[in-house]
């Protein structure tokens, strides 16, 4: 029900096809650097996947997460101008209803955007590699892999929009920890864990490293927890509005 | 209305946004790995460069790639969301001022707010490099003109993407694809200052100078001589372009 009422007031902002422009261009990545070094990476040892994923995925994740902020911001934007959260409190509906369906969504159009990157990915690997052999499950796992480590990005990118009144703090403050995060080193197996680190990270890397499992669970804790302490904000908010 | 009180009134407006904050942390955020690492500028790779002027190509590479688009995108969605919120650009269109003169306003402030967060960057440079002199013990400080002098060069380059960006942002409407496209367009600079046709992404210009810089500096890692040529005249026709359209479009679809 809440579910779609958010995706109703979507509607008019431009959220999916702006979503659906970000996979799109972050998809171009591995195509025009292809394009432009095939003979460097079609050399390169290793499964064409990991080698298309290790030369392009950092900027791609860059942009997944720069789509995803623009996105959590733009949401709570719609709620906040004009004092729509004010109509919406009191309606019978829980507040934290509201936040999570509107997780489900921004994390619904988040894996669209992964999938097809991956499935251009794919694409790429079938034209350019002539060892490579089309593997769907493998595919599917890295799309997977790719979404649960972005996935607590999006969920603090959320808590962050909803508990700032005004979009530019929130996008302020999103844009500075994305820069914070690159900036320091990524193969920092702690830092790596981190929202808004996680992301850049490659499942063939973690594959090798035997992070797998470590990554998963981390992130899907961290997801939860961001998600407990937004009940907990809201909780709170309320007592001193 | 006189220009300077038109900019006073603009400032009054954005008085409470702690956009100054906003646009204080990522400094702080750019020197604090500097300072930790201070050890990593010895380690040069074979690039002949002395540790002082690594220690400040490497702490402002952060902020002339990412830092500077991604402030002016937030300084624009600032100037434009004081405006539609509680419909103040329908009070500020009833008065009897031009709109494209409203518009260069805006575009000023967004100049001062860059031009204030490269101030600061050039004081916390100095206060990290300080605190790197006196924990590693060798001698970090550069001469305030060099960095000046490269700094206001960063800046002016970041120019016709504020023009640029201000442009996006009074054409579309829509929030996400108005921020969506800024934060997008930098993405690719680095790639685009390797191609042949860098000069036409305004995006690239405060890396592509930092990069020259980093030329000057260290021999062979970069052009050593700003390509004046085909740049000065794209990039100052990319910026009248650009305020030309943010003139004419500016408070047009409040005016239908």
């Amino acid at each position: 029900m809440s579910l779609l009422i958010e995706s109703q007031k979507l509607k008019r902002t431009g959220y999916l096809p702006a979503f659906l422009a970000g996979g799109f261009l972050a998809a171009a990545f591995p195509v025009v650097y292809m394009m432009v070094k095939a003979k460097e990476l079609t050399l390169a040892s290793g499964k064409p996947i990991a080698v298309l994923m290790s030369a392009n995925w950092q900027m791609m994740a860059m942009l997944n997460i720069l789509i995803s902020i623009c996105g959590a911001c733009t949401m709570y934007h719609t709620e906040y101008a004009d004092n729509g959260t004010q109509k919406m409190s009191v309606l019978p509906i829980r507040q934290g209803n509201l936040f999570f369906s509107k997780f489900v969504i921004a994390a619904l159009v988040l894996s669209v955007m992964v999938v097809t990157e991956m499935a251009v990915l794919a694409g790429c690997a079938e034209y350019w590699f002539p060892s490579y052999v089309f593997d769907l499950t493998e595919i599917l796992k890295t799309a997977g892999f790719q979404i649960v480590v972005t996935l607590p990005t999006v969920m603090l990118m959320l808590v962050i929009a909803s508990a700032c009144k005004n979009m530019w703090v929130s996008l302020g403050i999103g844009v500075i920890l994305v820069f914070t995060f690159s900036i320091f080193p990524q193969d920092n197996a702690v830092l790596g864990l981190f929202p808004f680190a996680s992301p850049y990270q490659v499942l063939s890397t973690a594959v090798e490293n035997s992070r797998t499992a470590l990554y998963v669970i981390a992130c899907g804790i961290e997801t939860a927890l961001f998600g407990i302490a937004e009940v907990i904000y809201l909780k709170v908010r309320r007592c001193y509005e | 209305m006189s220009f300077l009180s038109l900019v006073g009134v603009e400032f009054k407006k954005i008085r409470r946004s702690k956009i100054f904050l906003i646009l204080f942390i990522p400094i702080i955020m750019m020197w604090i790995p500097s300072i930790i690492n201070a050890d990593m500028n010895f380690d040069l790779r074979g690039i002949p460069i002395t540790p002082e002027n690594n220690f400040f190509i490497q702490g402002f590479m952060g902020m002339a790639w990412f830092m500077i688009p991604a402030s002016l995108v937030i300084c624009t969605v600032l100037l434009n969301q004081t405006e539609r919120s509680n419909k103040g650009i329908l009070k500020m269109l009833s008065l009897p001022v031009g709109t494209a003169k409203l518009c260069l306003t805006k575009f000023t402030v967004l100049l001062i707010l860059a031009a204030v967060q490269m101030i600061m960057s050039i004081g916390a440079y100095y206060i990290s490099a300080a605190i790197v002199t006196n924990t590693q013990d060798y001698h970090f400080i550069l001469e305030p003109l060099y960095v000046c002098k490269t700094v206001c060069s960063i800046y002016a380059g970041a120019i016709p993407m504020a023009a640029v960006y201000l442009a996006i942002s009074t054409l579309i409407q829509s929030p996400i694809f108005s921020v969506g496209i800024g934060l997008a367009s930098i993405v690719p600079s680095v790639l685009m200052i390797n191609t042949k046709i860098w000069f036409a992404y305004p995006m690239s210009y405060p890396f592509y100078l930092l990069m020259v810089a980093y030329g000057r500096v260290a021999w062979g890692v970069y052009e050593t001589q700003i390509a004046w040529l085909p740049w000065l005249p794209a990039a100052a026709g990319i910026t009248i372009l650009a305020l030309a359209v943010s003139c004419i479009r500016f408070g047009a679809s409040e005016r239908r």
